[in-house]
Order: C-alpha cells, then sequence, then structure tokens
C-alpha cells in the first residue's frame, strides 16, 4: 500500500466525514463550512485520480465561487430564525431516507457483485504517473473540437441564468 | 488498496445517500440545497472514476459540464430562496406552497 493510496484512504474518510457533518450539523454556516471542505476534499481526490484539471476547477468554482454565493446567503438572511431545526422530528421522514439509503447501497453492491471489477484504478494499464501534464490538452480537445456546441450552449445557459437572476432581484427593487 | 473502483464508486454512492438523506431531513431550504450539491458532486466523482477506470477523457469533459449546469443552478436557485425569505420572514419549506413573486 503507497502512500498516494493512503492518502487516498484517508482523504476519502474525510470527504465522508465532512459531508456527514453537513447533514448532522443543526447550525447552517457550520453546515456550510463542512462543505467547503468536503469540496476541497474531493478536489484532491480528483488529483490524485490524474484530473487535475477538475481538481483546479472543483476548487476555484465549487468551493471558491459558489460557496461564496452560499455564505452570502446564509449572511444575508437571518438564520437565527430557524436554528431548531430537529433532525430526528420526523420519524417518517427519516424511516423513509433510511430505507432509500439502504436501497441504493444494496442496488449498488447486486450491480458491482454481478460486473466483477477488479481492476484498480492505477493497474498498469493507465498507471498513476506522478501528475498526467496531457490532461488539460485532452480535456480541451474533447471540450473545444468534439463538443463545440455544447460548450457554446452552457454559455447561453450561464448568461440566461444570470439576466434571469437579474430580472428577479429588479422586481424586488420596484416592489 | 483504496485506490480501486469499488472503492471510489462506493464512497461515491455513499455521500449521494447522504445527500439524499439531508434532502430529507433538513428543513432549512439552504441546507437542502447544499445537499443537493452534495449529490451533485457524488454524481462528478463517479464520473471521473469511471473516466479514470476506463481511460476515456469525456467523462471529465462531462464533469466540467456538470460543474457549469450546477453553478446556473446555484445562482438561480439562491436567487429564488433569497426572494422567497425576504416576503415572509420565518420561512419552514413545508409551508412554501407556491411560487408567486
Amino acid at each position: 500500500m503507497g502512500l498516494v493510496d493512503l492518502l487516498f484512504g484517508i482523504l476519502s474518510a474525510a470527504a465522508f466525514g465532512a459531508a456527514f457533518g453537513v447533514v448532522f450539523t443543526r447550525n447552517t454556516i457550520y453546515s456550510a463550512l463542512f462543505f467547503v471542505s468536503h469540496l476541497l476534499c474531493l478536489g484532491v481526490l480528483y488529483a490524485l485520480m490524474q484530473a487535475p484539471l477538475l481538481g483546479v476547477i472543483q476548487v476555484m468554482v465549487y468551493a471558491g465561487a459558489v460557496m461564496v454565493l452560499f455564505i452570502f446567503a446564509i449572511m444575508i438572511l437571518d438564520i437565527s430564525d430557524f436554528e431548531d431545526d430537529e433532525i430526528g422530528e420526523r420519524p417518517k421522514a427519516l424511516v423513509a431516507a433510511t430505507a432509500l439509503v439502504l436501497t441504493f447501497t444494496g442496488m449498488f453492491f447486486a450491480y458491482t457483485k454481478g460486473l466483477t471489477i477488479k481492476t484498480a484504478l492505477a493497474e498498469p494499464a493507465h498507471g498513476l504517473q506522478p501528475l498526467d501534464t496531457d490532461n488539460v490538452v485532452r480535456v480541451a480537445r474533447v471540450l473545444f473540437r468534439d463538443h463545440v456546441i455544447t460548450f457554446e450552449l452552457i454559455g447561453i445557459l450561464l448568461l440566461v441564468a444570470v439576466v434571469c437572476v437579474m430580472v428577479m432581484a429588479k422586481r424586488r427593487l420596484e416592489n | 488498496m483504496f485506490m480501486s473502483v469499488e472503492f471510489a464508486l462506493t464512497l461515491a454512492v455513499m455521500i449521494f445517500s447522504l445527500g439524499a438523506l439531508g434532502v430529507m431531513l433538513r428543513r432549512d431550504p439552504l441546507v437542502m440545497f447544499i445537499c443537493i450539491e452534495m449529490m451533485f458532486n457524488a454524481a462528478n466523482f463517479a464520473l471521473v472514476a469511471i473516466s479514470q477506470y476506463l481511460g476515456l477523457i469525456e467523462g471529465q469533459a462531462l464533469v466540467f459540464i456538470v460543474i457549469a449546469v450546477a453553478a446556473a443552478e446555484v445562482a438561480v436557485g439562491l436567487a429564488i430562496i433569497i426572494a422567497i425569505f425576504r416576503n415572509e420572514k420565518h420561512v419552514d419549506v413545508d409551508a412554501i406552497s407556491q411560487l408567486r413573486g
């Protein structure tokens, strides 16, 4: 078991623990901060899985821009109003959620057992090189040459989203 | 030992299930939204693991696209949540039954 392998395991445990913290902390701002650490762990995991570009994008876009938006929203709203969020208060929801989790996990194990994937991520075929410097070039080739229309559509989508948000904010000001 | 497809996919499934659990258990709309983002992230993680396993770079391009769509979704969703909170102070998601301006 190499050092990278050990790091992968530790970061996975940290990511899961942070996700657990997001769900089971009462305070909204603690949830957001747990989510930031969860995203950072996932970013490093991407880099370990030879996707360094996605790791950087994850840290910059998610842990940076998106979480700043979230924390801005939490700060702009008065969070002291709904801190009394009792988790065990809704037994029906708890039962349904647990059933869903068990179903997902069971489906997953049935699926992988039928599939019998036994090869490790870092097996010789695509072995773990120090860092795949070619990664950015390859992703860019897919995004800008093979699927360039999708890329343009995403630009339009972001533009529409920004205009939509501005329209909503403006109407609120007029009231 | 840890860097295997099974381990990565199991982690993705567990994070996705935790996100679904959070959406169902929490009542604070912001935390529910964060949990939805967590489910997005679990799907992304599974995509990266599978793309790495199969040696296909398209999975990573797809994750890029998903991140962009999720960012747009966060902008619109947070605007809606803030608009609802501005109109009525104390908001329980069970109490929001209509989307009027």
